[in-house]
């Protein structure tokens, strides 16, 4: 315990906006996995008068339907958390096994795999993912999936060019003398190796996801309009700038803060997995 | 008495709207300018008489000309347009319409009577599909008949009240037999070709409709303007940020309107516009489809319709600017519509909800016990998602668990004509004539234009069909009467939420314009002018 509490320091003394960073993403999380307890009413409760300004009794006011702003708040960071992790989770872990995969192996299926993820690349993310969206339908799910497409092209690229250098590492070749198979190189190897670039691309892809599911919502095209997502909470701010501007500011806050709590974090977390960095800190 | 206070109603309205935006008459008109408005979505096809949705009217207005329309100077009289003038027979049945001589249209090809029969052969044709003009005219028309080059005849089925007006909806343009004959259809730009104050310049997809002024129009003098530009703005802060900006000199369209868009509007441009309260003549409907499960079942609809809480939907949708649970209002149709406090006291209209609620949740326990998941569709336009939104939560009360499915527009219109939905969370369905018939014809019979439920009661068509047909205002009131009372306590597939009203705003320095009781009338602008 002493030892855990002594890193923390450690950590914060030397990366403190890091450690601010990390302050956010745990209220996120907090926030996100004890919604039901910590929301004063239901996210989809329509009970109440519209646009409350803000009170002791609705402390970030109510919507245009009547619904408390504080309570959609608390379920959005959820609904923003899940869409975040799960598409990350399945696109960058995707496309990290399909870097890994075709670059290890190398000839025609990696100079193939590269082409299609050249024409992913090339389409811009947010058409992308709209064009996605339109054919999937609106559901928090397929938001998921359709990050998931989006994600996983720049993680196979980014594993790709990591492994290339792995791959060409005399204890792959050493492995490969004593007779290892594929399957044992790649998984005890070259896997292993890669972890650190794989736990970036993870911290610093969700930030990006929250982004963009907050944007398809935005649009009109991510979750479902009466899901309590930031996005939409936005959109629906938009309709009263003036006379409620608690219902844009309160989603916008939500979704700033978060993005810097996550891009803080996620920088404190490459430099402290980075050799280079660390060994100048150390 | 209850005619005149149906008029009286109506004129006051007038009044009210006609003093509230200035005495534009002691202006001597101006000519020139462009009058710039907007459509709330892409038209996509422009088949006045084919299509239903006011983008389609209102993108291709100026464009034509009807044999009547509502008068420019006074939009609850009717006029003569292309007719000059007309007459009934005795039996009310044979209707006689002298045309406008030396009229052309907009290619230069003289105007005929043969006109007139083609767009009327081609409207009243039983496999053509025509939801607005088609709806209203096909239950009463027999045929049209040419008597010489500029005289039509139109023979009724029965004498009807309901003909003239119907005759007079913006939706029952004449069109050119050369055109017809050349395109089949009138979809595409190039098939704009009428006899209106307008000739159709530019249509972009998404972005603009534009029309020129047409120098040959049949009325010296007019148009005064040098052409209208129709931006299509979706979306209610586009359309607000358009109207703070200057951008657009005029916001009398679907939607109208909220009370914190107007206060918005007031504060950014002052004196420069007039803000007015206007009912819109728009039928705000939800539709549960009878030919599918669960909605097939009486029960399930039963229980939807006491689940609704229109007060709630009026209150919060439409910002309280709307008349809840009514099948006809009355400040549109006097005392053809059911007195509301009746009105009110309907399953489903009454409050408190919590009886009605309870009876609702055991329909659904009875039918699906634990409960059921259902699809609920609306279109991305207006404020469509927070009325869905609503209805989402209170089916929730009663056990309907609803996951909402948007569709574009168009797309939306197209699947709902297919019956391809289980529940349309909303749709407005505006009115093409003041009429007490229009509703029903459009909404709740069986072969009305916008029966989206598929819904089929005979006792619904008899009735309709009966007051269609009857010249007696007392009788006539009678059987509306007994047919609204009868819808509100079945359980038909479309639930009246309530009558639509709503905030609307011009520039002052557009001049003699004047609202008309319908959305579909008097956005020809043939007499507007521009101050500057």
């Amino acid at each position: 315990m002493r030892a855990f509490l002594s890193s923390i320091t450690r950590f914060t003394a030397q990366q403190p906006l890091g450690a601010a960073g990390a302050v956010i993403v745990a209220l996120l999380v907090a926030a996100a996995v004890f919604a039901p307890a910590l929301a004063p009413h239901g996210p989809k409760e329509t009970a109440f008068a519209p646009y409350l300004p803000p009170s002791a009794a609705f402390p970030f006011g109510t919507d245009n339907l009547g619904r408390d702003q504080l309570s959609r708040v608390i379920w959005g960071a959820r609904l923003s958390l899940y869409v975040g992790v799960a598409s990350v989770l399945f696109g960058v872990t995707l496309g990290a096994l399909w870097g890994v995969v075709t670059a290890y192996f190398g000839g025609v299926a990696d100079g193939a795999s590269q082409r299609v993820v050249d024409t992913l690349m090339a389409l811009p993310p947010i058409i992308l993912a709209l064009a996605l969206m339109a054919a999937l339908g609106q559901s928090v799910n397929n938001v998921v999936l359709a990050l998931t497409i989006l994600l996983a092209p720049t993680a196979a690229r980014t594993l790709r060019s990591v492994v290339l250098s792995i791959k060409a590492s005399p204890f792959i070749e050493a492995a490969r003398a004593v007779g290892c198979p594929h399957w044992r190189v790649i998984a005890l190897h070259v896997v292993p190796n890669t972890t650190a670039t794989y736990i970036v691309l993870v911290t610093v892809n969700i930030a990006y996801a929250i982004v963009v599911e907050a944007s398809l919502s935005f649009l009109g095209l991510g979750a479902p309009p009466d899901e309590p997502s930031w996005g939409a909470m936005l959109t629906a701010g938009t309709q009263a700038l003036e006379a409620a501007p608690w219902m844009f500011l309160v989603p916008g806050l939500a979704i700033s803060l978060t993005v810097l709590g996550l891009n803080l974090l996620g920088d404190a977390i490459r430099d402290v997995t980075d050799p280079r960095l660390r060994g100048g800190l150390g | 008495m209850n005619r005149s206070f149906s008029r009286l109603t109506l004129v006051v309205l007038m009044a009210i709207g006609a003093s509230v935006l200035g005495a534009f008459a002691q202006d001597k008109p101006r000519s020139g300018g462009v009058l710039t408005w907007f459509d709330y979505g892409d038209p996509g096809r422009l088949d006045v008489h084919a299509e239903s949705p006011l983008v389609v009217q209102q993108a291709t207005a100026g464009i034509w000309s009807g044999l009547l329309h509502w008068d420019p100077d006074d939009p609850t009289k009717l006029a003569g347009d292309l007719a000059e003038r007309w007459t009934a027979s005795p039996d009310g049945k044979t209707y006689t319409f002298n045309l406008r001589k030396g009229v052309k249209w907009h290619d230069g090809q003289p105007f005929t009577a043969a006109d007139v029969k083609a767009t009327f052969d081609r409207i009243l044709k039983p496999d053509f599909k025509g939801p607005k003009c088609g709806a209203s005219l096909k239950p009463i028309v027999a045929s049209v008949e040419l008597a010489d080059p500029s005289t039509v005849q139109f023979r009724l089925k029965f004498a009807t009240p309901a003909f003239l007006p119907s005759l007079a909806s913006a939706w029952c343009r004449v069109a050119a037999k050369h055109v017809l004959e050349k395109y089949g259809d009138l979809d595409r730009p190039e098939a704009q070709i009428g006899t209106g104050p307008f000739k159709f310049k530019r249509y972009e997809r998404g972005n603009m409709v534009e029309w020129e002024k047409n120098k040959d129009y049949f009325v010296p003098g007019l148009p005064y303007l040098d052409g209208v530009k129709q931006y299509i703005l979706v979306g209610g802060p586009t359309q607000l940020a358009a109207a703070k900006a200057g951008k657009v000199l005029l916001w009398d369209t679907w939607p109208p309107m909220r009370k914190t868009q107007a206060d918005e509007l007031q504060r950014a441009r002052g004196n420069d516009v007039e803000i007015y309260q206007w009912p819109i003549n728009t039928v705000y409907v939800v539709y549960m489809n009878t030919t599918k499960p669960p909605f097939n079942e009486p029960d399930m609809r039963r229980a939807v319709n006491l689940a609704v809480d229109r007060q709630d939907l009026v209150a919060k949708a439409l910002e309280g600017a709307g008349v809840p649970c009514a099948i006809l209002d009355p400040k549109l149709v006097g005392d053809f519509a059911l007195p509301l406090d009746e009105v009110q006291k309907a399953p489903g209209c009454r409050q408190p909800k919590d009886a009605d609620v309870a009876e609702a949740k055991r329909l659904v326990e009875k039918h699906h016990p634990g409960g059921l998941d259902i699809e609920i569709a609306f279109r991305a336009a207006g404020n469509y998602a927070d009325r869905a939104q609503l209805l989402v939560a209170h089916l929730r009360k009663i056990g309907i668990r609803g996951t909402l499915k948007s569709y574009e527009s168009a797309a939306g219109y197209a699947v709902y004509g297919k019956g391809d939905f289980t529940m349309i969370a909303t749709q407005d369905r505006a009115m093409d004539t003041t009429d007490p018939s229009n509703v029903f014809h459009i909404v709740y019979t069986t072969e009305a234009g916008s029966n989206y439920a598929r819904y089929s009661d005979p006792k619904i068509d008899d009735l309709a069909n009966r007051a269609l047909r009857e010249t007696n205002h007392d009788k006539r009131k009678q059987l509306y009467w007994e047919l609204q009372r009868h819808i509100l306590s079945s359980a038909p597939g479309a639930i009246a939420v309530g009558w639509v009203e709503g905030w609307f705003f011009k520039d002052k320095k557009m001049m003699n314009y004047k609202p008309a009781p319908t959305a579909y009338d008097n956005n020809t602008f043939m007499k507007v002018w521009l101050k500057e």
